[in-house]
């Protein structure tokens, strides 16, 4: 699971300063990832499951209010990641920004794939977005 | 039971006296200043009878063992002092004038002696003056000669059989001997000259000490006196001398750790104007640092590195790109607190330090102090009193060890300080009469060729995976 990780945030080059690769790799890395995921995961089964099924509202199936939770989602994802470096203390560096960018584009790309695995489950969404 | 009602409590009694018996005793062993024998405390339990026995272990179980490990802590046996008061040494110690001027040499080891008589590093200290042979004489004595001069000069004292009686009759387990003293080693004609350092090898060497260790401090001091040259092809002695600084040196002789222990307490604040020999130190606390000047792709190897917890320290350098134009530099902070002056001084780090290591180009770029700017920082560097610099372009493709290395070499004070031929004191400067040669003997006595480095610190290098 970390070798997973390490590979889809080191896509953009190693971790800056380098001194803090070890912090990124066994923590950061890690952490983020699954928090990411887990937290669309969440969104999705909230917009599918929760709204348009279990209460059953009419009103909020289309694909703008799909792109909603979208967009929520991955800036969710961009603050998961500075939140995390913040609180593992790593040296202040551009490289934070461009992870937290990277991480947000992991979370519309989580979005979209739950979204189309779920999907079926909803009543009242089940072809939102398409 | 028809006893008296105090008879009927004397069991209780005599219990109760005897547990506060062995109580006394042991608080009276510890109050002797830590010079502790498991045999006292042993004699005291012996000494009970039968009945108390199943009382007493209880508590004097445990305060002998700690008693034993305070004793590996505790300061040394014995000190002695032995200060020369040969002719050569009374210009060092003129008697005072009406201008209550005195040399530095007064100043200096009569500071020294006030120091040490009233340090807790060593349980007992004994003073000598040395003639022919060692006097005992009491603190306020030979504080008085260094103050007011030499009473009765001795005429010479030669400097092998001095050397010689320390080693054979003083040598004690946790004790060390300190001689004061010009070391001018006149050998009896010009033919012995060169084999003074082989009189000094066999004096030291006579009685075999396995642990000996040998430290030698130089000072310089105005000197208001009469000088005995070792060299008398002019004058046998010059009057009136001397317009330049005389050297006089500490000899700290005894076995390697009671030397070690006794310089840590009594002589860490002296100048780098020293030399060591047979001393073996613990490896001083020593990390690699990735925030204090450090260049380049590498970061820790350690596999734990990333818990980061308070006060690890980490020795692997893993390495994701050296190359000429992105060379790494890393940072090793060492904590010198422990060690001697000359091991601290960064002029003699800078020359004595080395890297051993395999398939690398690493280099030491640079050795520093602490500044104030370290010891004020919140990072980890404000652990450490030194730092050693380490630059390289090049990496293997598998880890590698590297050595830091700090090698025992003789510092650049000594020949400094030494002249083949002091007949005309004036002009050759504060110098001493062969004195690289008497170093050279101790070497030869106690090294025996075998240069063991100060301390060596093991790191490794390794690619980043």
């Amino acid at each position: 699971m970390k070798s997973f990780f390490r590979f889809l945030y080191e896509l953009i080059g190693s971790p800056q300063p380098p001194s803090e690769t070890p912090v990124y790799r066994e923590v950061i890395f890690p952490n983020v990832g699954l928090l990411t995921l887990g937290v669309s995961l969440a969104l999705v089964l909230i917009f599918y499951y929760l709204i348009n099924r279990a209460m059953g509202v009419a009103t909020f199936n289309k694909g703008r209010h799909w792109a909603i939770f979208l967009i929520a989602n991955a800036i969710i994802a961009f603050i998961i990641a500075i939140v995390q470096c913040n609180s593992q203390q790593v040296a202040e560096h551009s490289y934070i920004y461009w992870l937290a960018t990277l991480n947000a584009v992991y979370g519309l790309l989580w979005f979209f794939l739950f979204s189309v695995i779920l999907r079926k489950g909803s009543t009242n969404a089940s072809t939102t977005p398409f | 039971m028809n006893l008296p009602p105090c008879f009927r409590f004397q069991p209780a009694l005599a219990a109760v006296l005897l547990v506060l018996a062995g109580c006394y005793s042991r608080n009276d062993v510890k109050t002797e200043g830590g010079a502790v024998t498991e045999q006292q405390v042993e004699n005291d339990q012996t000494k009970m009878p039968r009945d108390n026995a199943k009382v007493a272990p209880d508590k004097g179980a445990p305060n002998v063992a700690v008693e034993t490990d305070a004793a590996a802590a505790a300061p040394l046996a014995q000190v002695n002092v032995f200060l020369e008061v040969s002719g050569s040494m009374e210009g060092f110690m003129p008697k005072p004038g009406a201008d209550a001027s005195n040399t530095r040499f007064q100043q200096q080891v009569a500071q020294f002696l006030s120091e040490l008589n009233n340090s807790p590093a060593a349980s007992r200290k004994v003073y000598y003056r040395i003639k022919e042979k060692p006097y005992r004489d009491s603190y306020q004595e030979l504080s008085g000669t260094v103050r007011g001069g030499i009473k009765e000069p001795a005429s010479s004292t030669d400097i092998p059989t001095v050397l010689d009686t320390l080693v054979s009759n003083y040598y004690a387990a946790n004790t060390v001997n300190v001689l004061i003293s010009d070391f001018i080693y006149s050998p009896k004609n010009t033919g012995a000259i060169p084999y003074i350092k082989t009189d000094i090898t066999d004096a030291i060497s006579r009685t075999q000490r396995t642990d000996l260790a040998v430290s030698v401090y130089g000072f310089t001091s105005d000197f208001q006196g009469t000088f005995y040259p070792a060299i008398m092809t002019g004058a046998r002695k010059v009057p009136n001398c001397c317009d330049t600084d005389i050297p006089y040196y500490f000899w700290v002789i005894g076995p390697q750790d009671a030397v070690r222990r006794f310089e840590a307490a009594l002589l860490a604040k002296q100048p780098a104007q020293q030399v060591h020999y047979g001393i073996k130190y613990p490896r001083p606390a020593s990390s690699l640092l990735n925030k204090y000047q450090n260049k380049g792709d590498w970061y820790y190897g350690e596999k734990t590195a990333s818990k980061r917890e308070a006060g690890a320290t980490y020795h692997t350098v893993a390495v994701q790109e050296a190359s000429a134009q992105n060379p790494v530099e890393f940072v090793l902070g060492l904590n010198l607190s422990t060690m001697p002056a000359l091991y601290r001084d960064p002029a003699y780090l800078k020359q004595n330090l080395k890297l051993v290591g395999q398939d690398t180009d690493a280099k030491i770029v640079n050795v520093a102090a602490a500044t104030d700017q370290t010891r004020a920082s919140s990072g980890p560097e404000n652990q450490y009193t030194h730092f050693v610099k380490v630059r390289l372009t090049k990496m293997a493709r598998a880890a590698r060890p590297l050595q830091v290395v700090l090698n025992d070499a003789r510092p650049a004070w000594v020949s400094q300080w030494t002249t083949q031929n002091d007949s005309n004191i004036n002009q050759a400067g504060p110098k001493t009469f062969a004195f690289a040669s008497l170093l050279d003997g101790v070497s030869t006595a106690i090294v025996a060729g075998q240069d063991a480095p100060v301390f060596q610190i093991p790191l490794t290098l390794e690619p980043a995976k």
